[in-house]
């Protein structure tokens, strides 16, 4: 490997060991911990009562400290892995799963800790970045080949519209995780009332939060695909698998947004729906593994 | 006998044509039926998407009584189909309908909101501050006026016998905001049918190195394809691939330039686009009066021989002699699976054979007559004299013309701008009421932020402006989810908290 290409490498590799620590503080944090009461009574009798009482709270609020730290590193990380690779290729790195999910990686640590911040509910953490730390495992599970940097062929050689059009889709693919971590963290504090939570309407509004913010990048990188399809196919639309998954994904959250709306769709129904959102999610994402098609060049 | 009139009101009724379209318009413009099109729509999308996958056969191997399902499943072509036109027709009657239904509401909440409230409005708010003040009503008014306004809200007053009512509110003109978004995909959607409708498009217009092609569909124009540019990485990945053509109309040169993959040409009504290349080869056919009837290039690799998919293969087609010649090529690829290179083809030999127009084309080159060429060498096949002149390439451009892009265009700006003002400026709202009491004056405040936490949070940024401003901290309704606000925890020992 080129040096800055190695360079790049072993930023990445730095940044995956602070997300997979960033993850495991966060579900330390995320799990809580149970403390035993422990009463004893006397009775009149002269005997001895003890009851025992389980008690939930959250974990030491350290260690979703280290995770926020460490989430920070992994972004910088991210980040620096992604700038040198770009300037060794010469091109926004995103023309394989290997570049792709190295992007990914930095949008999900982006946006987790914008919305931590904006919110403070570090529990989010606890789902969000082991989804991060399952993509870094992703990567490393990749062709070693495709680290390699090659040529961009013809059909990525769009100029502005290729990292606009494949990062609106990383950030909107990240914020989608944010929800979906909002919504089991939601149906876990409504269910169980649990005080080291948030509470349900909290959660709620994160969820709808994220997706608002997630909703409109996904339409926007539907829009640029539509008009690179035309520069390069003459058509802005051709119903290639790729991009109908994309519009599955995208009605998906359309139903939720309007689930909002809807007496008795909202709160927990939304938030099934927001589950079933981050599959379809998952689903488009690779689905270059099984679709064929026009998108078949993403070096899978 | 008293005298008795019965004094008949004859009820109202409607007609039916009145109650159907009451039915039509409640169905349009519900909510729960939106939800269940746009579901069924999602559906059908899904359907669609996996049918480009295998995994319908993955569900058919898993479950083998599944097979004939997950072949129809593969035969049915969801998107030209009637289901998903008539779901996309009922979802744009349903826009445009809930359009016309919403509308009204939505400028009267605009324009002329209700300034007035009721004190039960107050208390049963998930939140509310009540601060006792001294002081008139206007000055009190002005201060908490002051407050909204350099947050830009919009403030109403009016009085209501001894009390002073106000209304606030800030980005009312967001409500409009999903207006635009779903017009915009009604727009794409008529963008797409006058495309079909008005456009035409040519997916493999094929035109070999040093030839010319019309272009047809009533353009007039015709494309010759001057010369084929490729660069190719070292590990033999092409890089760039361009066609130098000049465009013809009716005969006359109008435009030369480059077409390239991303950057096509236009010329009046047809844009080409670069698409793919391959191998051609160059024939003259001469019948057996000297007559020659056919000197073009062939293009190689649309076709491959049936038994051998590395030999590509093309057909010269003659309509005048009622007679095609298929060409066969040397295997591209001697390493992979050489047993089936039974032809054993050397560079610059080509192998063809002569059939009827017509007949099925029979590419396997096992079962019929068939003669091989060598470069430069006039050779007798049937009753022709066929010469392979020399090896060229071909590009394949797609050609077309779109009339829904600008209404594409109008609609993408239509469709972003309305989703950044409905989500990124959300309606914000409160209402309040001044009143004189026995222990002073007391403004009641509370927000329509019902099931918003956003809304409430908001709303707590405003009441630590007033405290500034007015100088006193209120008594506080407090919400369920108290803890969740951080006004709250940082004054959770104040009183009236």
């Amino acid at each position: 490997m080129d040096g800055l290409v190695r360079f790049s490498f072993y930023a990445f590799a730095a940044s995956s060991m602070a997300i997979i620590a960033a993850a495991i503080a966060y579900v330390v944090f995320g799990v809580g911990r149970v403390r035993v009461l422990r009463q004893t009574l006397a009775t009149s009798t002269g005997h001895t009562v003890t009851s025992s009482q389980l008690h939930q709270e959250a974990g030491p609020i350290g260690f979703a400290r280290w995770g926020l730290m460490l989430t920070w590193f992994g972004m910088f990380f991210a980040g620096v892995a992604i700038v040198t690779r770009w300037i060794a290729a010469g091109h926004f790195p995103i023309s394989n799963m290997y570049e792709y999910s190295l992007v990914f990686l930095f949008s999900i640590t982006l946006m987790y800790i914008v919305f931590e911040r904006a919110y403070g509910v570090r529990q989010l953490g606890a789902i969000v970045m082991p989804i991060a730390a399952g993509m870094t495992l992703y990567i490393w599970s990749l062709d070693p080949n495709m680290r390699e940097v090659n040529p961009l062929i013809p059909a990525l050689q769009a100029g502005w519209i290729m990292p606009f059009h494949v990062g609106s889709f990383n950030l909107a693919y990240a914020t989608f995780a944010v929800a979906f971590a909002a919504a089991i963290l939601f149906l876990v504090a409504e269910r169980t009332n649990a005080k080291w939570l948030p509470s349900a309407e909290m959660l709620d509004d994160v969820a709808f939060r994220a997706v608002s913010v997630g909703f409109p990048l996904f339409t926007l990188g539907l829009i640029l695909g539509s008009v690179w399809a035309h520069d390069a196919w003459g058509v802005y639309w051709q119903w290639d698998p790729k991009e109908t998954a994309a519009l599955f994904t995208w009605l998906v959250y359309g139903v939720y947004l309007h689930t909002r709306t809807l007496r008795g769709w909202r709160g927990r129904r939304s938030a099934y729906v927001l589950l079933f959102g981050f599959a379809a999610t998952a689903f488009t994402y690779y689905g270059n593994y099984f679709f064929g098609g026009l998108h078949a060049y993403g070096g899978v | 006998m008293a005298d008795v009139s019965v004094k008949t009101n004859p009820k109202q009724s409607r007609s039916m044509l009145e109650v159907a379209v009451d039915k039509i318009w409640r169905f349009f413009t519900s909510v729960r039926n939106a939800v269940y099109e746009i579901a069924f729509l999602t559906l059908l999308v899904l359907i669609g998407t996996l049918r480009g996958s295998s995994v319908p056969q993955w569900i058919a191997d898993t479950i083998p009584a599944l097979q004939p399902l997950v072949d129809r499943w593969y035969a049915w072509d969801v998107w030209r189909s009637s289901l998903f036109a008539i779901t996309l027709a009922i979802i744009a009657v349903a826009i445009v309908i809930c359009t016309l239904n919403r509308l009204p509401g939505i400028w009267t909440t605009i324009t002329n909101p209700k300034v007035s409230t009721s004190r039960g409005f107050l208390r049963g708010a998930e939140t509310n501050a009540v601060y006792t003040l001294t002081g008139t009503h206007e000055d009190i008014l002005g201060s908490i006026e002051r407050v909204l306004k350099g947050k830009r809200y919009r403030v109403l007053t009016e009085r209501v016998g001894d009390e002073t009512h106000f209304y606030a509110d800030k980005n009312r003109f967001s409500n409009l905001g999903t207006f635009p978004f779903h017009i915009g995909l009604i727009l794409i959607l008529v963008g797409g049918i006058v495309a079909s409708v008005y456009g035409f498009r040519d997916n493999e217009f094929i035109i070999p190195e040093g030839s010319r092609r019309n272009v047809g569909h009533g353009t007039g124009l015709s494309v010759e394809l001057n010369r084929f540019r490729d660069n190719w990485s070292a590990v033999g990945v092409p890089i760039d691939y361009v066609s130098d053509i000049t465009v013809y109309e009716d005969g006359r040169p109008v435009k030369s330039g480059s077409v390239r993959v991303n950057g096509p040409l236009s010329y009046g009504n047809a844009t080409f686009y670069q698409s793919s290349f391959g191998i051609a080869a160059h024939l003259t056919i001469v019948d057996s009066s000297g007559n020659m009837v056919f000197s073009d290039a062939v293009d190689l690799g649309l076709f491959t021989k049936r038994d051998n998919p590395d030999q590509p293969a093309g057909v010269a087609r003659l309509p005048q002699e009622n007679a095609q010649l298929v060409v066969i090529g040397p295997d591209s690829d001697p390493f992979n699976a050489p047993e089936l290179d039974t032809m054993q083809l050397q560079s610059g030999q080509l192998w063809v054979s002569l059939e009827s127009l017509g007949e099925s084309t029979d590419v396997t080159g096992s079962g019929g007559e068939g003669v091989v060429l060598t470069q430069g060498q006039p050779t007798r096949v049937g009753d022709y004299t066929v010469t392979f002149e020399r090896e060229g390439r071909f590009s394949v451009l797609q050609v077309g013309y779109n009339p829904g892009i600008p209404i594409f265009i109008i609609s993408v700006f239509w469709v972003l701008g309305g989703l950044i003002i409905t989500f990124y400026f959300p309606h914000r709202r409160v209402r309040g009421i001044i009143s004189d009491g026995p222990d002073g004056t007391t403004a009641s405040i509370a927000p329509l932020a019902k099931r918003d936490w956003s809304g409430k949070r908001e709303f707590f940024t405003l009441v630590e402006k007033w405290n500034e401003t007015l100088g006193t901290k209120p008594a506080i309704r407090l919400p369920a989810n108290a803890t969740d606000y951080d006004y709250l925890r940082a004054h959770e020992n104040d009183a009236g908290i």
